[in-house]
């Protein structure tokens, strides 16, 4: 009961002094007292036991870690840049040089290649398709050394694009040299036709009074047609869709 | 210079954008905070998406904490619990009341609650077993009801004053006391009782 009294203290002042015995504060003839009390009293014996016990579990459970993820998940979710001091951490550990870097890089990119040339079936064609290439190279005339030689500085290829389009530009005159010399000649045979043809009128009123029986001689037709008569031809109304391909040959 | 100072400076150039500053923060009281919420929420999973919101809620009212009205460590810590005052009552969490032992109601049958509340886990001599003795505390102290756990907390475990926890949790200093002592006891009830049935 609250009222009661036990060694002198009543339970309402034991209560009082409970948090400070707890804590550890009570001192002297007051914490006697207390004691004296808790020892008789059937109500606050057993409390002040259950209540030290559950505060002895509370002390015995340890700070837990947290992840070692939740500051940058923090710092993500709020501000949003990275934590400088893992940065830093990472940074200043090991630093790669280009070297090592290139050699990672490479190691990453040719690693599967090698791992498929190294199987003999693959070995065996490469060598095949090796020894091809060279015959056929040292067939059609090109050595290594020339390609060594290829002048493939500034100057070089500048001098190379000028003498190659010198070379296309006399190719192209003096087609058109043919060409022209072509024209003339037609020109020129157009204006001697007029002369071959009272020959051929007279050779056909001979053909006519021949009574002799004898075979006629072959006559040699000419198919040439004259260029001032126009060619005629019958177009059907649905002419049939033809494609023209017409191939251009780069020179 | 007092670590009060250094944090209300902290405190001053995070709000003036300092990066660096904010990260300070977290570094200092994120461990404090994910205990706070790993001894409430029972989970480390709900612990860590806690400790989240406790922070991105704290980087946007960081500017509202005034430094004359208290400490730092009390407005985080205020902050904090009503999170998961609010977490509790989102996931409507049913919690053995501070009256474990003692009948719930006039109307319902005299059980004591502790015997009502079935245990769907394996047996006690099993689990006690199977354990270690922080496991089985850190179980029963989620059986408690939040006002008795959250005092118990921040008393016992994060070793706060009497004055400060009842800043935290806006009661009086005696109400705190009241609850620390009925939360302690009830704890040791339930703890006697497991191993009472394991023994």
């Amino acid at each position: 009961m609250p009222g009661e009294t036990h060694n002198g203290m009543q339970c309402n002042e034991f209560e009082g002094l409970l948090f400070d015995a707890l804590d550890g504060l009570l001192t002297g003839a007051k914490q006697d007292r207390f004691q004296a009390h808790a020892r008789v009293c059937a109500k606050c014996g057993p409390m002040l036991a259950e209540i030290e016990a559950g505060q002895h579990w509370l002390k015995s459970l340890v700070e837990v870690e947290p992840p070692a993820h939740l500051v940058n998940d923090v710092l993500a979710a709020t501000s949003g840049i990275p934590s400088y001091r893992l940065e830093e951490i990472a940074t200043s550990a090991h630093k790669p040089s280009f070297g090592e870097r290139l050699r990672e890089w490479s190691d990453s990119v040719l690693a599967p290649f090698w791992s498929t040339v190294r199987q003999p079936r693959f070995a065996m064609s490469f060598g095949m398709a090796f020894f091809s290439l060279s015959v056929a190279l040292s067939v059609a005339g090109v050595k290594p050394n020339d390609l060594k030689q290829a002048d493939l500085s500034r100057s070089g290829l500048r001098r190379t694009y000028y003498t190659t389009s010198a070379r296309v530009v006399k190719y192209y005159e003096n087609i058109r040299l043919v060409y022209e010399i072509e024209s003339k000649v037609q020109e020129l045979r157009k204006v001697t036709r007029p002369a071959g043809r009272k020959e051929e009128k007279e050779r056909e009123r001979n053909h006519k009074n021949n009574t002799s029986g004898e075979p006629e001689p072959r006559q040699e037709r000419n198919y040439i047609r004259d260029e001032n008569q126009p060619a005629l031809a019958s177009v059907p109304e649905n002419p049939p869709a033809v494609s023209v391909t017409t191939i251009r040959r780069l020179v | 210079m007092e670590d009060a100072q250094i944090v209300n400076g902290l405190v001053r150039r995070c709000i003036a954008g300092d990066a660096v500053a904010w990260e300070e923060i977290v570094q200092r009281y994120n461990r404090r905070i994910y205990n706070i919420c790993y001894r409430f929420a029972g989970s480390p999973d709900d612990a860590q998406d806690l400790t989240q919101e406790v922070f991105i809620k704290m980087y946007r009212t960081l500017s509202s904490y005034d430094v004359e009205r208290g400490a730092f460590m009390t407005w985080i810590t205020t902050m904090t619990r009503n999170l998961l005052v609010d977490h509790f009552r989102k996931t409507k969490q049913d919690r053995v009341t501070d009256s474990i032992d003692a009948p719930p109601s006039e109307h319902e049958d005299s059980m004591p609650l502790s015997d009502q509340i079935p245990d769907k886990g394996p047996a006690p001599d099993t689990k006690v077993q199977s354990r270690e003795t922080g496991a089985v505390v850190h179980e029963a102290l989620q059986k408690l009801s939040p006002e008795l756990r959250e005092a118990v907390i921040l008393r016992d475990l994060q070793d706060m004053d009497y004055r400060e926890i009842a800043a935290v949790l806006r009661v009086p200093e005696g109400t705190v006391k009241s609850r620390i002592n009925r939360g302690r006891a009830e704890l040791a009830r339930l703890l006697q009782r497991i191993y009472r049935q394991v023994m």
